[in-house]
């Protein structure tokens, strides 16, 4: 064991093993150091190895050269289960909670309920949050929105998406999504990390983890943040959602701002020229590598290949983000919005070129949904900010060949009360937070196009058909990725966790295309 | 020794026949005045209750002695005067076994057709007794010469009758016939344990009525373990029913026990599945009530009225042969060229998928060209935005089992495209912003696989700059 670098005695200088911490770590450590020499030595050689070991002897007696190939990334070996609908996906996050029964959940008979308490029945005995547990009524509030139906699908989709309307017959409506938080921190972290405490990777990430990078010149999990609107409400979206939790911080999503360079420092500074970058990163990773040597820490590895990433990122974000390559048809289908750097528009198309540049998983965030009372103020704008930039990039994927292996997702965290928080007018009302049911869409590789799947009662306020709650959205979208959620698992805390938790989740078979 | 008997003092003859027929009245009266009603009551009654298997043995034994004291008689008449002191000791003993079988049943809400045989069975046994009490003094000094003995082998054959329904109630039906020798079980009239009759396939029962079973109820009411003497994993077993006989009565859900019990309140005792086991589903509930409902079938193929979703089937990918020996030429390849080439899926018949766009500046015609040796295993191939040129096709044409091809952005014009034609699987070909013309993918008409052929921005399919961008709502009734 070489001394350890705080020891000033040569000869007796503690190991790990010496300190007094648990067991249970050191032995992890000590994992880890026979992990690091067999993977250091024989990288994608060994995960080849691996594989051929699956198919038998005549495998590796076959070829001696197997042995002898060069080193590559282990994560190629990261397969996944069974061939996969989808390759890449992008999630759009509306982040605060879209109005379902003001979006694409059509309730007719809610007009004749205005102003009129939602039944006891209806409500059950459900704990709702502070802003209207006190409230002395809870009057039902219809939809200020006429409905009606589009497509070949018949979908309904109210007055306030024309654009989604045209193009519902492309996409997989779920009406019964459900969460078991009812607020937005821990609601949010259920549908990111499948679990509402902090510290559990996401879905980016598990599926970084879980299949790799296509194209090593970007990351493979990108976040896209949206700007804020002041006149909406916006909740705050932190890198929690991105982070990879207890798995190597190689797989946390990496965010690009919304304003000025979306990526800070990326340009090299004037009489700094790619050598003489080259050569000080050089220098440093020889360091880390040697930290490494001498502690063992995983995440010294993940520095270096961030380093490394960055020093990639330097040639390849440029040509990401300049969008002057952009024929005038482009800005044609996203609108003048998607100019402007920042705004959900220009975002999608980011996105749109992300998927094109095969980066894994594209995360767009809009917050400014949670439309505690002006409803009908506020989400006119939500919708316009939104719904043809959504229409453009399924439209654009869709021409250029990708939708078919790119998965589109849709949805906020939960969704909103049918009944009025605060005044309840003819023209303005508000909407609290609602768990037990709402609208979400997917789009793309993996899934059944033209359907509604799922089906609330006619207050939209309890799921009576179908039900898909968390666990089972994020099943499924693994599944479109080719992975078996259960078998997705990383040894953390004595417990091979997993995205979809320890409750059993099932894949929502009725969303796949056959 | 000559037999002599005491005959009992005449002042005790009345009140003891009061006092016994009384004590039959009461009996007789019992289950309508206490009614077994199917709820549970006091603890106190099951905790005694729960005596009653063990006590239940003792008036089982001393029966059995009277007889024997009766025979034994003939040769010790010592024996026979002992007699009359044990019957009244079995009518003691049948009162208060009685009593806390009743206990039992009543305290803990049981319920059912064997419940109420062995009721009626302890207290037709317990009556039989008493009066054998009160006719052996007669039949003793002579006076009713048969009735006594008559009557004891009803008490015989009572006790053998009532024993064996509680036995039935303890340890199941089949207990005892279960591992009867095989000549035995053809017997006439034997109530036997039913080999499984194995299900219908394709009917509506075997499709979406027994695997309910298979994943809620057959832990508790399988082959292993036998609860309520009720199984499931069979048709026949589960059209006999239980304990408390049939579960399933065809056409009636509502006197089907088994369909009361899945739709009570969750929290109710009786409640199935038992033991906080997750309810069955809505769907679930609605079939076997439809299922119920038309007849309770075991081959119809459909229910009117029902649809069920079709199952979701994954689609089996055709497989490619068997290249794990060349892996490690595989891994030198994507080494020398920076290129992937990897399986698709864990499963290697799903073939190999070829990804370039790390070295996509780099990667023309010539590198493709020394792919060709993995051909016939390689199913998806991304040159999108690679240098390759119109040459590509030549190199193409030999991969045999391709599904998927992505030409976008380069520079080819499509000439030799016709050379895909025998790639018979080839169902998806990307040419976006390419240069292809019309003129040029018409060879590929002929292609029958090709379903998602993308033209985007091509001499073929233009981009329009006048596209209409304003949305119209198409109103359907």
């Amino acid at each position: 064991m070489k001394q350890h670098p705080l020891c000033t005695d040569p000869d007796h200088g503690p190991t790990i093993l010496d300190l007094p911490i648990p067991n249970g770590m050191k032995m992890e450590w000590a994992a880890l150091e026979t992990r690091r020499h067999f993977l250091g030595k024989m990288g994608k050689v060994f995960g080849w190895a691996a594989l051929a070991s699956l198919l038998g002897d005549k495998a590796l007696t076959g070829d001696a050269h197997a042995a002898n190939a060069t080193l590559a990334s282990p994560e190629s070996l990261r397969l996944p289960q069974f061939a996969p609908k989808a390759k890449r996906a992008i999630y759009l996050f509306m982040s605060g909670g879209p109005p379902q029964m003001d979006l694409l959940d059509y309730k007719p008979n809610l007009a004749q309920f205005y102003d009129k308490d939602i039944p006891d029945s209806v409500r059950g005995n459900q704990q709702l949050t502070g802003m209207t547990a006190g409230q002395a009524r809870f009057p039902i509030a219809p939809s200020h929105w006429a409905f009606k139906q589009f497509g070949k699908s018949g979908a309904w989709v109210s007055d306030l998406l024309p654009y989604t309307a045209k193009m519902v017959d492309d996409l997989t409506i779920i009406r019964s999504t459900n969460t078991e938080a009812i607020n937005h921190e821990p609601a949010i972290m259920l549908m990111n990390t499948g679990n509402m405490n902090p510290g559990k990777p996401c879905l980016g990430s598990w599926l970084s983890y879980g299949l790799g990078s296509i194209n090593d010149n970007l990351p493979t999990f990108m976040v896209l943040l949206s700007k804020t609107n002041p006149k909406e409400n916006n909740q705050p979206v932190s890198s929690r959602l991105w982070s990879s939790g207890f798995l190597s911080s190689e797989y946390a999503g990496v965010g690009l701002r919304s304003a000025g360079d979306p990526v800070l420092y990326l340009s090299d500074p004037k009489g700094m020229d790619r050598d003489v970058r080259r050569k000080m990163l050089d220098a440093v990773n020889e360091i880390n590598h040697q930290t490494y040597q001498e502690l063992g820490d995983p995440e010294t590895n993940s520095r270096i290949s961030q380093y490394e990433m960055a020093y990639r990122m330097q040639a390849s974000v440029p040509d990401l983000t300049n969008m002057s390559d952009e024929p005038q048809s482009t800005w044609d289908l996203y609108g003048p919005d998607a100019k402007e750097p920042g705004t959900f528009a220009y975002n999608c198309l980011m996105a749109r070129r992300m998927a094109e540049r095969d980066v894994r998983f594209i995360q767009v965030y809009k917050r400014g949904w949670d439309v505690h009372s002006d409803v009908t103020g506020v989400l006119p704008i939500l919708c316009q900010e939104t719904d043809r930039a959504c229409y453009a990039l399924v439209t654009d994927l869709k021409q250029r060949g990708l939708l078919e292996d790119t998965l589109v997702i849709w949805s906020g965290e939960f969704g909103r009360t049918v009944y009025s928080q605060g005044g309840l007018s003819k023209d303005n009302y508000g909407r609290d937070h609602h768990p037990r049911c709402f609208t979400s869409w997917m789009a793309g590789g993996g899934v059944r196009p033209g359907i509604t799947y799922g089906e609330t009662d006619e207050f939209s306020y309890n799921v009576v058909r179908d039900p898909v709650p968390v666990r089972n959205f994020n099943a499924t979208l693994l599944h479109c990725m080719g992975i078996d959620h259960n078998k997705l698992t990383y040894k953390f805390q004595g417990l091979d966790q997993k995205l979809t938790g320890t409750t059993p989740a099932e894949v929502v078979t009725g969303l796949l295309a056959s | 020794m000559g037999f002599t008997e005491v005959a009992p003092k005449n002042r005790l003859i009345k009140p003891v026949w009061i006092a016994s027929l009384l004590a039959v009245a009461a009996l007789l009266l019992l289950p309508s005045l206490v009614p077994l009603d199917g709820k549970t009551h006091a603890d106190w009654q099951q905790f005694l209750g729960r005596f009653h298997p063990l006590a239940v043995h003792l008036p089982i034994g001393m029966l059995l002695l009277v007889p024997l004291l009766e025979i034994g008689g003939r040769v010790r008449p010592a024996l026979r005067e002992a007699s009359i002191l044990v019957l009244w000791l079995c009518a003691f003993s049948c009162l208060g076994t009685l009593a806390l079988g009743y206990l039992l049943a009543y305290g803990s809400g049981a319920t059912g057709a064997g419940v109420t045989r062995h009721m009626w069975g302890g207290i037709s046994l317990t009556i039989a007794v008493l009066l054998c009490a009160l006719v052996r003094p007669l039949w003793a000094s002579g006076k009713l010469p048969y009735a006594y003995p008559a009557l004891l082998g009803c008490v015989m054959l009572l006790m053998a009758w009532a024993a064996h329904q509680g036995g039935s109630l303890t340890h199941g039906n089949y207990y005892l016939t279960e591992y009867l020798p095989a000549p035995l079980k053809r017997l006439p009239g034997l109530r036997m344990l039913q080999a499984k009759v194995p299900l219908v396939p394709n009917s509506f029962y075997a499709q979406h009525i027994h695997p309910i079973w298979d994943a809620n109820c057959l832990s508790c009411h399988g082959e292993s373990k036998v609860k309520g003497g009720l199984r499931l994993d069979a048709y026949n077993l589960l059209m006999e029913g239980g304990r408390d006989g049939p579960v399933i009565v065809p056409g009636k859900p509502e006197k089907s026990l088994l369909f009361t019990r899945i739709t009570l309140p969750p929290s109710d005792k009786k409640f199935m599945p038992a033991e906080g086991k997750p309810p069955l589903k809505p769907e679930e509930i609605a079939w076997i009530k439809a299922w119920i409902l038309q007849g309770a079938s075991p081959t119809a193929p459909s229910l009117a009225g029902v649809s069920v979703p079709q199952p979701y089937k994954e689609v089996a990918l055709p497989q490619v042969g068997d290249y794990s020996k060349l892996l490690g030429q595989i891994s030198q390849l994507e080494a020398s060229q920076g290129i992937s080439l990897l399986p698709l899926s864990k499963k290697l018949g799903d073939g190999l998928v070829l990804n370039t766009i790390n070295v996509a500046d780099k990667f023309d015609d010539a590198r493709l060209a020394q792919l060709q040796r993995f051909a016939p295993y390689i199913v998806e191939v991304d040159l999108g935005r690679t240098a390759v040129t119109d040459a590509c096709f030549d190199t193409l044409k030999t991969f045999t089992h391709l599904r998927a091809l992505r030409l976008e952005g380069t520079s080819v014009t499509g000439q030799g495209l016709a050379k895909l034609a025998p790639l018979s699987q080839l169902s998806y070909l990307n040419l976006s912003g390419t240069k292809v013309t019309q003129a040029a993918i018409a060879p590929l008409a002929s292609m029958h696989n090709l379903r998602h052929l993308y033209l985007y921005n091509t001499p073929a399919q233009p981009v329009s700059a006048a596209r209409a961008q304003e949305p119209s709502a198409r109103s359907s009734p």
